[in-house]
């Protein structure tokens, strides 16, 4: 399973797809054999591997665009595409802005050395404004949703959802059973050994 | 669920990532990634909470597929905060810190067999090699687990129920008022 | 036909003794444009979000007195960061995000959309990323935006904040037009100097209620002027001591010289 999930990241190009797979794994093979005996380790070292490679291969196929779009038309109710995706670009706005607020009191003085004290107050210095002018914001979205007609409960038309072959269903859902028996076979089948 | 609370719940969200990624700023080892959740159960009361936790959980899954199995312990989280935003345990440090320091506790229940029967307790450098150190002091697999996530997450949740109460007492009334829980959180309903 | 009624409208804020509106009264009617203007924090803001059915609705808050809607509103914030939907990673699909939100099948959409760029002349921005926009961008996307949606009542708080001189003309230009296309247009703005191109009627809010309603020749009145709210020529003409009347516009002040 380990070598089609590693095989699936690297199809979408070494760098994006390879790459981040391997370099999330490693520290957990790492660690792995800092605790464990050389046979766990490979085995959750693999199980491991597979998950990591499988979503990386995931996260890089999909654009968030189209992630947003497929939900929608997939039935996903409107407010939880909102969700997921509002959250997506708010992130790097919120990191943008704490860089800014630590450069801006690194030249008021404010070192993040020092002993425990002067770097929790360091923090509080940092996530303060940050965290209070976020939820200042908060109304304001709040504002333009209801402007847009981003209400629960409706039926959003979709915008251009990417195509879902019948083959492309099949092949889902035989994963998922996949999966299922996989599950059933570690947890249940032992008990009848 | 009004529009308003709809439109926490990313910020929120969001908090909690990107404080994860600016605490390195300040050289602590902390994680921070409860603190939207915490942080929105404390305005907006546990549905909101739980929305905010599994929000974060799945961001984070996106970038390192590892982590979804701790939406759990985001949850818990949310229903712990839930508990100590109803006894106003926000209205000050006193109180506020030694109820961090019990989610500290639980949340590290929650997360070691998870991060046990799934990772073979290496879900971080950190904790992993404090897994290692309990293992050297002799202490069995599981309960070197707990005490790699345990030593990390005591103080974490700490600084984390900290960092909120100083969070909504800043906050000016009239913001808070418009947040159903704010209020009753600091004791000032 | 009366698109917008409010009648002795008055509204506190969430936890806030003193009002923001004081009894106001106003009708905007279809195919008329009308300009709040006032002081900073006079309430013009305020107003609209009650026309906008989001005070008290949405920002929570107390309202006294009546307001009557006949149409579909929409309105324009002054910041255009908050308002981007957040889902949308083209300008295109942001535009559309209203319209999808309403359920209308997708032909109509496109129509809507299309028609709604060109307007906004965003055509060339179309497949750009919102977050990649400079401000006068984006507040022209979010202004196309709510326009796509097609309100009948449609309301501006500072839409020409963050747009340059060209910009506002084009704005000001496609305002007039709604106008015309049978739209009721409520309009807070601080550009005075545009007003008596854009606007067929003034109201002059001072603390949260409405100290005088008139056409745009208001804004060249003496008392008007003595509160800074008058336009740039009226403003210069009263500086340099020449009598009243005060003109409006140049093409007033060269009248009067001749």
């Amino acid at each position: 399973m380990a070598t089609i999930a590693l095989g699936l990241a690297a199809s979408r190009g070494l760098r994006p797809g390879l790459w981040p797979a391997v370099l999330t794994a490693a520290p957990f093979w790492l660690f792995l054999l800092l605790l464990h005996d050389v046979p766990t380790t490979i085995a959750i070292g693999l199980r491991i591997t597979t998950m990591v490679a499988s979503f990386v291969w995931l996260v890089a196929t999909l654009e968030p665009a189209r992630l947003v779009e497929a939900m929608i038309a997939a039935g996903w109710s409107a407010s939880i595409a909102y969700l997921l995706a509002a959250t997506l670009s708010a992130v790097p706005v919120l990191k943008a802005r704490a860089r800014r607020i630590v450069e801006a009191q690194r030249c008021r003085g404010l070192s993040p050395r020092g002993g425990i004290a002067a770097r929790l107050r360091a923090l509080r210095a940092l996530a303060l404004p940050l965290v209070l002018s976020a939820l200042h914001e908060v109304d304001e979205r709040a504002l333009a949703l209801e402007t847009r007609g981003l209400v629960p409960g409706i039926r959003r038309t979709p915008l251009a959802p990417p195509p879902d072959p019948a083959v492309e269903q099949a092949a889902r859902w035989a994963l998922l059973l996949a999966c299922l028996a996989a599950l059933v076979r570690r947890l249940i089948v032992p008990r009848f050994i | 669920m009004s529009i308003r609370l709809l439109a926490l719940i990313p910020v929120a969200a969001a908090i909690s990532l990107a404080l994860s990624a600016a605490v390195d700023a300040v050289a602590l080892p902390l994680f921070l990634d409860t603190t939207g959740t915490i942080l929105a159960t404390a305005l907006a009361g546990p549905g909101v909470g739980i929305a905010t936790g599994v929000v974060t959980s799945a961001v984070n899954t996106l970038r390192n597929p590892t982590f979804w199995p701790f939406v759990v312990v985001q949850i818990i989280v949310a229903l712990y905060a839930w508990a100590a935003a109803r006894a106003g345990l926000f209205r000050s440090f006193r109180t506020a810190v030694p109820a961090g320091l019990g989610l500290g506790v639980i949340a590290s229940v929650t997360s070691t067999p998870i991060s046990y029967l799934v990772f073979g307790c290496t879900t971080t450098g950190g904790i992993a090699l404090t897994t290692a150190l309990g293992k050297a002091l002799g202490l069995p697999p599981l309960g070197a687990c707990f005490f790699g996530s345990f030593v990390s997450d005591f103080g974490d949740k700490a600084v984390t129920f900290a960092l909120v109460t100083s969070v909504l007492h800043a906050l000016p009334r009239r913001t808070a008022a418009r947040f159903p829980w704010a209020l009753r959180a600091i004791g000032a309903a | 036909m009366r698109s917008l009624t409010l009648d002795h409208a008055s509204f506190w804020y969430p936890a806030t003794a003193s009002p923001a509106l004081r009894d106001v009264s106003l009708e905007v009617v279809q195919g008329e444009v009308v300009a709040l203007v006032g002081a900073l924090g006079a309430g013009a803001s305020t107003l609209l979000l009650v026309a906008a059915d989001l005070a008290p609705r949405v920002i929570g808050g107390r309202l006294a007195g009546t307001v009557a809607r006949r149409d579909r509103s929409g309105i324009v914030l002054p910041t255009p960061w908050t308002q981007a939907s957040g889902m949308a990673f083209t300008v295109w699909d942001e535009v559309a995000f209203g319209p999808a939100n309403l359920g209308w099948p997708a032909h109509e959409i496109t129509r809507q959309v299309d028609r709604a760029l060109e307007r906004l002349e965003l055509v060339p921005l179309a497949s750009r990323d919102p977050v990649t926009l400079s401000g006068g961008e984006l507040q022209r996307v979010i202004i196309a935006a709510i326009l796509a949606m097609d309100p009948g009542l449609v309301l501006f708080d500072e839409p020409a904040a963050e747009l340059d001189a060209e910009g506002a003309r084009t704005l000001w230009r496609l305002i007039r037009l709604l106008a015309k296309e049978g739209k009721a247009v409520l309009l807070a703005t601080s550009a005075l100097d545009a007003i008596p191109d854009v606007a067929d009627r003034v109201v002059w809010l001072e603390d949260g209620a409405v100290r005088a309603v008139g056409t745009p020749d208001l804004l060249a009145d003496v008392a008007a002027c003595d509160a800074g709210l008058g336009t740039s020529v009226a403003m210069v003409w009263r500086a340099s001591g020449l009598p009243e009347p005060y003109p409006l516009t140049v093409a007033h002040a060269v009248q009067r010289w001749r």
